[in-house]
């Protein structure tokens, strides 16, 4: 106890009032891993409260159902619940319907109603009505009274209902009124979609929806038991068509998908931690060296060599630990930002969220502190063993060691040309489904690879360019050289965190890019038309909805002026365990007027098969997730029969849930019979000699105005703002990385004017003036952000590689096309440098900070 | 002090202030002062006497704050920064204690640097560097590091650093400060020798007893003046 005592107090002594004393450099340093630890604690928190929403929405939603009855690509017979009820391996069954509807004349966002018998569910969700506003038997109301519902909290907060008030509720089919019965409180499905749904009994929904008869699916809770063999029992008295799965599998896909996103942002924020690190490398490296004398003396009185390597590294946890508190007030401010951006991104992307303010989560907390602390102090770690090397005789010298031997740096280099060579082997490892997990080691392995060799390339550069730049620029500029060469880690490290930012700009850019076009590509050429038809609200509710037999007869009519493009979607799982859409395309005019873009198969064969429903194309994504290839056989169960297809292709598709697979609709229809469609489009005759806008205008005069349509030009657009607006997170945390390595260029440059004050001094003792004093400092940083600016390039192309081919393909399952955005990185390079350049100034302003009469009363 | 010569260092009431945190510190006080070139002065006194901050006025590192220095012809205490440099350039070299040698740069490197920092072309002045460490006896290190050498060839190179420019005084402050007793006095043999041999005016400020045996002028400082 005595001797930890002493540890601290010695502590403090040697550690902390020193730092006192340099404030504006710990400061820095501290702001620097603040803007880390604040990007990586609010990056996780915002996804934390995504996920947390989507946990509470399918935790209300399922319940305690354990099994569902569902049919693939369409819907439950509602006779089936009175077998399942009297099936004696069923304890409950609870008939269940879910869409998304709106409210008539107004602009506010859809929600979500359930329909349901509120005396079957009983046993398998909870919920309850406020008892201020309405009677505990409201819920009989449902039961009792047709077109009635009990409204979310927020849903009737936001449209400000009473009780007993009436609304008309929009849906694909019928407009129809409601009267709101009562509104929901405490927990259960209450929590559903943060507050924003409706409840109502499964037979006004059924008379709302047009779908009477059927249900989307029927819980189940299973008699006590074995559950796989109460499972198989139940298979055997159930329809060929009606499959029973896991009331769990869709939250677990959904919880993987958001998962997978969370990975991946979180490697981003890391990023700028891990820039932030470098900083307190810097910072303990400077004090280890420049306390080389005090630490001698230690030694000298004493110290242990162990103690000496514990002070230097409880610097730098301490560091770790103070900027991590400092990041708590910024973490408020990014907060706010994040969580509109994340949840917004989340709901695009993967699964709906309403996401109504964030929660601290007590793990999420303890991650961000360790994190935090631990790479703060495993940056500390090189420099302290350093310092415990210092020998004890060191007090009687004068000349203080300096300089990197020769043998360590060819060390540095060869460990990370070994690393840069592990690169790709480790990214093409297999991972987890969903986790890019080998695509990211490879990731921090190429970053510490590249610092690695960095002084062995600042050796080179040095070398090869002090000479000519005498000739060129004179003294200062040989001078500036000639250190850059003999500069050792210490220069690498601030190398390092440049080389790390710039890579990621790199990088990032490209993969942006890249996306950006191979995106455009896909939108011009799969999704083409004039105007995109569906029954309302189809894309929020997944085009579950068939358009009604009035609305394709409308499009018919209108069949001289534009060609129509039906098509049908299901959204299924294929092998009950990959979420994908299977979509039905009239193919012949959808071929002549684009196509699909192709990645594998031979486009020119294939479509004529295609097109006569003899195979499927399958998108990246699909093939990807289910292993499935060109020439592999499709299989998909589908409403009582099966579709069985050879793979005549791979194609790119950025459709946000999983992947795709498309055929004909004229084999649909030869399968299923009459096939109603979910949707259309249209493209114009040249005949016509209308505009899209024109075609729109006719539907609506037609009485089109019950569907959802949106003209092909702004359809496209949209896509594209989305994938702007998903990108926008990642930009900001990119430039956050590069303020932290920007951070790091200036803490390191003034670090080494500071610690060369007594060289700079007898510089300008023998002669130098002040202006050829910064003028070197000016090339340094030159020089130092030349080859961070180079190998950051080198790196952020390769880089580039491993985002789009690797860690897209293990995340998302799909890749781009590679294309460089020449313009945006012509750009980028002297704003980096610029930025970079603004960092040395406050090294300028150090280089007289000790007069250079002080070099004659030093002794 | 030589009464024959003109005055190549005049100082007249010279004083240096220091603050440190809400204390004054006088390091110089009111100095009346001359040496004529050719001399080779030793400033002798304690720790905190003055001889640091006279031989920083001096050396064109510090600026009076009151009085007025003439070294050469130069009002050191009224030079702009510009002239200051020239002065540093032209008119003094410096020797230090702890040598202050550039760790990067080899020898010949360290030798050539203030006649680079003048704007001497690498060749020319390599030529002249060559001479001086030939001289010094260090014509078998030219290609090495300061950290290759031992404390007096470090010292030497110092001294050959110093009269690269062909200043009209050389300034040593403690030179044998961190030297064994040997390598002291081969180190003050030099520094005599050029006042003897070249005729240069050479200043050197020291607690040792070893160059009181060349001084031509002996000057003893306390609480900043001369005794």
């Amino acid at each position: 106890m005595t001797h930890i005592g002493f540890f601290f107090r010695l502590f403090g002594w040697f550690i902390l009032r020193p730092m006192g004393s340099a404030k504006g450099r710990t400061l820095t340093v501290l702001l620097g891993v603040a803007l880390g630890a604040a990007v990586f604690t609010s990056v996780r928190l915002a996804v934390h409260a995504s996920l947390e929403a989507f946990h509470r929405n399918m935790d209300a939603v399922v319940g305690r159902a354990e099994q569902t009855v569902l049919v693939p690509g369409g819907r439950v017979p509602e006779s089936l619940v009175a077998r399942l009820l009297s099936h004696r391996q069923v304890k409950a069954a609870s008939p269940i319907s879910t869409t998304y509807v709106r409210v008539a004349g107004s602009d506010t966002e859809p929600f979500l109603l359930l329909g349901f018998d509120p005396l079957l569910d009983r046993p398998l969700r909870h919920w309850r009505t406020t008892d201020a506003e309405t009677p505990v038997s409201a819920w009989l109301d449902l039961i009792r009274h047709p077109g009635t519902f009990i409204a979310g909290s927020l849903l009737a907060e936001r449209n400000g209902w009473k009780t007993g008030e009436t609304t008309t509720l929009l849906h694909a089919g019928e407009p129809m009124t409601f009267r709101m019965v009562g509104v929901m409180a405490g927990g259960g499905l209450s929590a559903a979609e943060g507050g924003m749904v409706a409840l109502c009994d499964i037979a006004t929904f059924q008379e709302f929806t047009g779908w009477r008869g059927a249900v989307d699916r029927i819980d189940l809770i299973l008699a006590p038991g074995e559950t796989a063999a109460a499972v198989q029992a139940l298979k055997k008295d159930l329809p060929k068509e009606v499959q029973i799965r896991p009331a769990s599998r869709t939250r677990e896909s959904g919880r993987m998908m958001i998962r997978a996103y969370q990975l991946n942002l979180s490697i981003l924020s890391f990023a700028s931690l891990f820039v932030g690190t470098f900083l307190v490398y810097s910072l303990v490296a400077l004090n280890a060296a420049s306390r080389r004398k005090e630490t001698a003396i230690l030694r000298s009185l004493g110290a242990s060599p162990r103690m000496v390597f514990a002070l230097f590294l409880v610097e730098g946890t301490a560091l770790g630990l103070m900027g991590w508190l400092l990041a708590i007030p910024v973490s408020g401010l990014l907060l706010p930002f994040l969580l509109e951006g994340v949840s917004e991104t989340v709901s695009t992307l993967f699964v709906r969220v309403s996401v109504p303010g964030f929660s601290l989560s007590a793990w999420e907390v303890l991650l961000s502190f360790t994190v935090t602390v631990a790479v703060a102090g495993a940056a500390a770690v090189q420099p302290s063993a350093e310092a415990m090397k210092v020998p004890p005789r060191e007090v009687l010298a004068v000349i203080g060691r300096r300089g990197v031997p020769d043998r360590q740096t060819k060390r540095l280099t060869l460990a990370g040309l070994l690393m840069i060579a592990g690169v790709w082997p480790l990214a093409r490892l297999p991972g987890p489904t969903g986790l890019a997990l080998p695509g990211y080691a490879a990731t921090m392995l190429l970053f510490i690879g590249f610092a690695m060799i960095s002084p062995a390339v600042l050796r080179r550069l040095g070398r090869s360019v002090s000479i000519p730049l005498r000739r060129l620029a004179g003294t200062p500029a040989y001078l500036a050289g000639r250190y850059v060469k003999d500069s050792g880690t210490r220069t690498a490290v601030s190398v390092g965190a440049l080389i790390t930012a710039v890579a990621l700009f790199v990088s990032l850019v490209i993969m942006i890019h890249s996306f950006r076009e191979t995106v455009k590509l896909w939108v011009e050429q799969t999704v083409s038309g004039d105007l995109f038809v569906a029954s309302r609200l189809a894309e929020v509710n997944d085009f579950r909805d068939p358009m009604t037999r009035d609305q394709i007869a409308l499009l018919h009519s209108l069949s001289d002026e534009a060609e129509i493009v039906a098509s049908r979607r299901f959204s299924l799982l294929y092998d009950g365990r990959v979420p994908y859409t299977l979509q039905a395309m009239a193919m012949d005019p959808f071929l002549r007027h684009g196509d699909f873009v192709w990645m594998r198969g031979d486009a020119r064969a294939s479509r004529p098969a295609l097109v006569q429903g003899r195979g499927v194309v399958i998108s990246e994504v699909f093939a990807n997730r289910t292993g499935l290839s060109v020439g592999d056989r499709f299989r998909q169960p589908l409403q009582g029969t099966a579709v069985k297809l050879p793979v005549l292709g791979i194609i790119r598709d950025y459709r946000t849930q999983g992947g795709v697979v498309f055929f004909a609709f004229s084999a649909l229809q030869a399968q299923l019979g009459d096939v109603r469609w979910t949707g259309a489009r249209l493209y114009l005759r040249d005949s016509s000699g209308w505009t899209a806008a024109e075609l729109r205008n006719a539907l609506l005069e037609r009485g089109g105005g019950s569907m959802d349509m949106v003209l092909g030009k702004d359809l496209r657009g949209e896509i594209l703002r989305i994938f702007d607006e998903t990108f926008a997170v990642t930009t900001v945390l990119l430039f956050i990385a590069l303020a932290v390595a920007a951070l790091g260029i200036a803490t390191t440059l003034t670090i080494l004017v500071l610690e060369r004050y007594r060289e700079l001094n007898t510089l300008y003792a023998v002669g130098g003036s002040s202006l050829q004093l910064r003028t070197m400092i000016l090339w340094e940083a030159l020089l130092i952000v030349s080859v961070g600016e180079a190998a950051g390039l080198v790196c952020g192309f390769l880089l580039s590689h491993i985002l789009i081919f690797v860690i897209n393909r293990q995340s998302f399952g799909w890749t781009f096309l590679y294309r460089v955005d020449w313009s945006a990185l012509a750009l980028s390079v002297p704003l980096v440098i610029a930025v970079a350049l603004a960092a040395a100034l406050p090294a300028f302003r150090a280089v007289f900070r000790q007069p250079p009469a002080a070099m004659l009363r030093e002794r | 002090m030589s009464g024959e010569s003109k005055p190549l260092i005049i100082a007249e009431s010279l004083s240096r202030e220091y603050t440190l945190g809400e204390t004054r510190v006088v390091g110089v006080n009111r100095i009346d002062w001359s040496v004529a070139a050719g001399e080779l002065v030793v400033v002798k006194g304690n720790s905190g006497s003055g001889k640091s901050t006279l031989l920083s006025l001096l050396a064109g590192l510090d600026r009076p704050t009151g009085g007025r220095l003439i070294v050469s012809g130069w009002d050191v205490s009224r030079l702009s920064d510009k002239h200051l440099t020239q002065y540093r350039r032209k008119t003094v070299g410096m020797v230090f204690q702890s040598f202050n040698l550039m760790p990067t740069l080899n020898v010949m490197e360290n030798v050539c640097l203030p006649a680079l920092l003048a704007g001497e072309p690498y060749d020319a002045v390599r030529e002249r560097a060559d001479g001086h460490l030939r001289r010094l006896g260090m014509e078998r290190r030219f290609d090495h590091l300061p950290s290759q050498l031992s404390g007096g060839e470090m010292q030497r190179t110092a001294i050959a650093r110093a009269l690269i420019n062909d200043p009209a005084i050389v300034l040593a402050d403690e030179p044998t400060g961190n030297l064994d007793s040997r390598n002291g006095t081969v180190v003050m043999d030099l520094l005599a020798d050029l006042h003897r041999t070249d005729g240069r005016t050479v200043i050197i400020a020291t607690h040792s007893d070893m160059a009181d045996a060349h001084a031509t002028v002996e000057v003893e400082l306390k609480d900043g003046g001369i005794v």
